[in-house]
């Protein structure tokens, strides 16, 4: 069995947003390539396309030499591409056997055979013996498998009808240490039965255990390749990272949040956990804009809903010099406590109501009954005003606004309560650039107010651009604290992979992720 | 060697409440009328129910993969009321076996409506089989305007008369029904119910044809709902517009009852057709009671409500639970892979 093939020049756009602009590939049998770029270099558009997932722009895929067209996940099935997904495709209510063969059930007469089936499913469970619980069986339903073993099985299904080509994105992300070894040895395995294997993961670690081969992605351009045996983490770093990086407008950007030091304690937390945080411990002052960075998914979304009391967590949080500990967001909005979440038209926004109703959502208590509606006109236009929040009035339902115009009314339900402490879960997703400096000013003027921040975001360079302090996590725990020197694009893209960089200091009081299993309950 | 675990066991043995409610149900039944298990009356017993097994079954079928049909007592009208104007207290045999394909026929074309707006439009289920439960009614008033109707007497005798082996015929249908069921189970498409029913998205990326399956489960239904008309009007020898309205809300109590979960992808047609008969008990014994038949609606529709809530009562009550039990990460971690976080402690 052998099979080569080759990404050439691929071209992706989403709206008007380049994804990929020359992303390049190769890989054939008997050989493992790390897909490897830092937040949005395009890696997880790029293994969409090879999987079929997407549709490609421009550029070609050529499989053994010859260009293909893949126009679904089952055409590129077709050509034996298999892919491990992240989110996964299994059925909860369905048994293990019947998941892995779902729609390629063995048959004899038209009928399922059920004894070709289990022994089937038997002989792929034994791949991984040993590293999940003995009462595993093939009639198990799915939905009684804690994450791991339902990741197991993901992997299982995809290999199941014997692929040539095995795409793994991001499939060790909730495996524990033995099972992780044992995929490794699985990898070797099918790397000398002629597979050729696709890494997309996180972890350096891993990356430098399995590959042989690596391709760097930064801004949907492949900018380096090569066998990983001739390259060094630092190396890697440096590909994902565009040498000029240091802009002096992001330098400028960051003076408006110097912070005087002698501001009080706003927000303390101790060891939180919850079912993807490891223990994180952060203390934020007011007129503060605290960085939280890394690559998505790492646990950023939890510490803002657990700070939020829209999840369960343990651990202490001291808000204003008092424990807390909030079991709804009620309580915490009470308590002055703001959060932007990332989903503004599905968590943030009313959409198809006004502006007016959207502003004043959380406040109505505050106009009396009947309503004082005069006086509630009058604020909400205030707070749009000093927002620069354009609109054709207040009556105007927020779908009809730009996605930055909509953030604005996010934000401005918030001002009308005076928030402490603002939560900020990538509150820039989506919204174009000219926004995206007013929204910076804004953040700017909210700490100059006294305002304490905390701000998530998966762009970088904002972090670099605007924080004095980022803390980056990565496996649901704190890996780096950057600030002053150490705040460079180069630590935070290492410590978002998990590298240790000479130059990123170790948070005090973190652990290495080693210790921490990667459980991840959903 | 597994530890026995009574939520394992009744998991894997979805309709075995149900069979505890049937005894029950039996039971009862059988102190208001000793004479429950001689033949006529079991044979007279499982007439009456027959129509409501076929509903149950067609409606299991549906929900199954995760829809709902509620114009089932519709196209069950229409059947009545076609049959009974159009047949005659004169058919002769031939062109009663025309009439009966021909019912079945528009049984299963009013299900493909369903199925085409449902599976192909992607409208909800539940709005869009209410809403054509209005059109098809409408249709079986236009076709008999007022009650009446009559069939040739010896379908009615055929009915009442057939007992195979001395038993009703109606368990031979569920003979029938049992064995074509479990013979779906073991094809590609009885996979493909559950699979549907359980997560579409998921099993669309697995290249199972979700619009298809979901399609056919309405025809089914509508098949099903024709057959149970079929009987219906056997059993009563007239006909009426609105003789199937109460029993669209009896075969979703059915499916309830036998352990098929309402959100899909849970169960099977044995449980519901037991339901079924035990909801068939259940107005005996309310009107060997003596107390209005209303009640058999109350009870129906209760059974609904609590089966509907009754997840969410759980999940609230868990939500409390969870709540006061502050060291619950460690459990669910260790229970999730055999780990402990070191410096796990509870909160203060």
């Amino acid at each position: 069995m052998t099979v080569s093939l080759s990404a050439r020049n691929i071209v992706k756009h989403y709206g008007g947003v380049v994804a990929l602009a020359d992303a390049n590939l190769d890989v054939q049998s008997g050989e493992t390539v790390a897909l490897i770029g830092a937040n949005g270099s395009g890696k997880s558009t790029l293994s969409k396309i090879i999987n079929g997932v997407v549709a490609l722009d421009g550029g070609q895929l050529l499989l053994d030499g010859d260009p293909i067209h893949l126009s679904s996940p089952q055409a590129a099935k077709k050509l034996g591409i298999s892919t491990v997904f992240q989110e996964l495709s299994l059925i909860p209510q369905m048994t293990i056997e019947e998941n892995i063969w779902l729609a390629r059930e063995p048959l004899r007469a038209g009928l399922v055979d059920a004894r070709t089936l289990r022994k089937r499913t038997a002989a792929l469970l034994a791949l991984f013996e040993g590293t999940f619980r003995s009462s595993l069986q093939a009639d198990t339903p799915i939905s009684a498998l804690p994450p791991d073993e339902k990741q197991i099985i993901e992997i299982l299904k995809a290999i199941s009808f014997d692929p040539r080509l095995i795409i793994l994105d991001e499939a060790t992300a909730s495996l524990d240490n033995r099972q992780v070894e044992r995929l490794f040895q699985l990898v070797t395995q099918w790397k000398r039965a002629g597979k050729a294997i696709i890494f997309v993961s996180h972890r350096m670690e891993e990356i430098f255990r399995v590959a042989d081969n690596y391709s760097v992605l930064r801004n949907g351009v492949t900018v380096g390749a090569g066998p990983i045996k001739g390259v060094s983490e630092r190396g890697l770093v440096e590909l994902m990272v565009e040498k000029a990086a240091t802009t002096g407008t992001m330098k400028r950007d960051r003076q408006m949040f110097s912070a005087p030091t002698d501001h009080k304690l706003r927000l303390e937390v101790k060891d939180l956990q919850t079912d993807v945080l490891g223990g994180v411990s952060l203390q934020l002052h007011d007129g503060e804009l605290l960085g939280i960075g890394g690559l998505k998914g790492q646990g950023q979304r939890d510490l803002l809903l657990a700070l939020f009391g829209d999840m369960p967590y343990w651990g202490e949080v001291t808000l204003s010099g008092e424990p807390v500990r909030f079991k709804h967001p009620n309580q915490a909005i009470k308590k002055g406590v703001a959060l932007v979440p990332g989903e503004r038209a599905k968590e943030g926004l009313l959409f198809i109501r006004s502006i007016l109703e959207n502003m004043l959502a959380p406040s109505w208590k505050n106009y009396g009954f009947p309503l004082r509606m005069g006086r509630a006109r009058a604020d909400a236009l205030k707070v749009g005003a000093s927002l620069g929040l354009k609109m054709a009035g207040l009556d105007e339902p927020v779908s009809s606004l730009s996605g930055g115009n909509a953030q604005k009314v996010v934000i401005g339900k918030w001002l009308l309560r005076d928030p402490r402490l603002l939560l900020l879960d990538d509150p820039t997703k989506g919204v174009d650039v000219g926004t995206k400096a007013e929204f910076y000013k804004l953040l700017a003027q909210l700490c100059a107010q006294g305002t304490a921040i905390l701000f998530y975001s998966s762009d970088d360079e904002e972090l670099l651009g605007l924080c004095d302090r980022v803390l980056v996590l990565h496996d649901g725990i704190i890996r780096a604290e950057l600030s002053g020197t150490t705040l460079t694009k180069a630590n935070l893209v290492a410590a978002s992979l998990g590298a240790s960089d000479e130059g990123a200091a170790a948070a005090p009081g973190t652990r290495p992720a080693e210790s921490v299993p990667s459980q991840r309950v959903q | 060697m597994n530890k026995f675990r009574w939520s394992t066991f009744s998991a894997r043995r979805p309709y075995l409440f149900t069979l505890l409610l049937l005894v029950v149900c039996m039971a009862v039944n059988f102190v208001f009328q000793p004479g429950l298990f001689e033949r006529n009356t079991l044979n007279s017993n499982m007439r009456v129910f027959l129509p409501s097994i076929l509903l149950a079954a067609g409606q299991a079928v549906v929900v199954l993969a995760g829809g709902i049909d509620i114009s089932v007592g519709a196209i069950l009208s229409i059947v009545n009321t076609i049959l009974v104007t159009k047949l005659g207290a004169r058919a002769s045999t031939g062109r009663t076996a025309e009439l009966l394909a021909f019912v079945l026929v528009i049984g299963m074309l009013a299900g493909a409506i369903n199925g085409f707006f449902i599976a192909y439009l992607r409208l909800q289920p539940i709005i869009t089989t209410y809403a054509t439960s209005f059109l098809f009614g409408g249709i079986a008033l236009a076709i008999l305007p007022y009650p009446g109707g009559a069939i040739p007497a010896a379908l009615a005798t055929f009915y009442r008369g057939t007992t195979p082996l001395g038993l009703p015929l109606a368990f031979l249908v569920i003979f029938l029904m049992l064995a074509a069921w479990a013979l779906t189970q073991r094809t590609r498409y009885g996979r493909y119910l559950y699979a549907v029913g359980g997560q579409p998205d998921a099993a669309y990326a697995t290249a199972v044809p979700v619009n298809g399956v979901q399609f056919s489960t309405y025809v089914v239904s509508g098949f099903m709902a024709a057959l149970a008309g079929i009987a219906i009007t056997m059993l009563t020898s007239s006909g009426s517009a609105g003789i199937g309205d109460a029993l669209t809300l009896t075969s979703i109590s059915a499916v309830v009852i036998g352990g098929t979960a309402l959100r899909g992808g849970v169960g099977g047609v044995a449980g519901p057709i037991l339901g079924a008969v035990i909801l068939g008990f259940v107005r005996n014994i309310i009107s060997f009671a003596n107390v209005s038949l209303w009640w058999q609606t109350f009870v129906n529709a209760a059974i609904i409500v609590v089966a509907l809530a009754a997840p969410g009562i759980i999940d609230l009550f868990r939500r409390v639970v969870y709540e006061n039990i502050k060291d619950i990460p460690a459990a669910r971690r260790r229970s999730a892979g055999g780990h402990s976080v070191p410096g796990q402690r509870p909160a203060a």
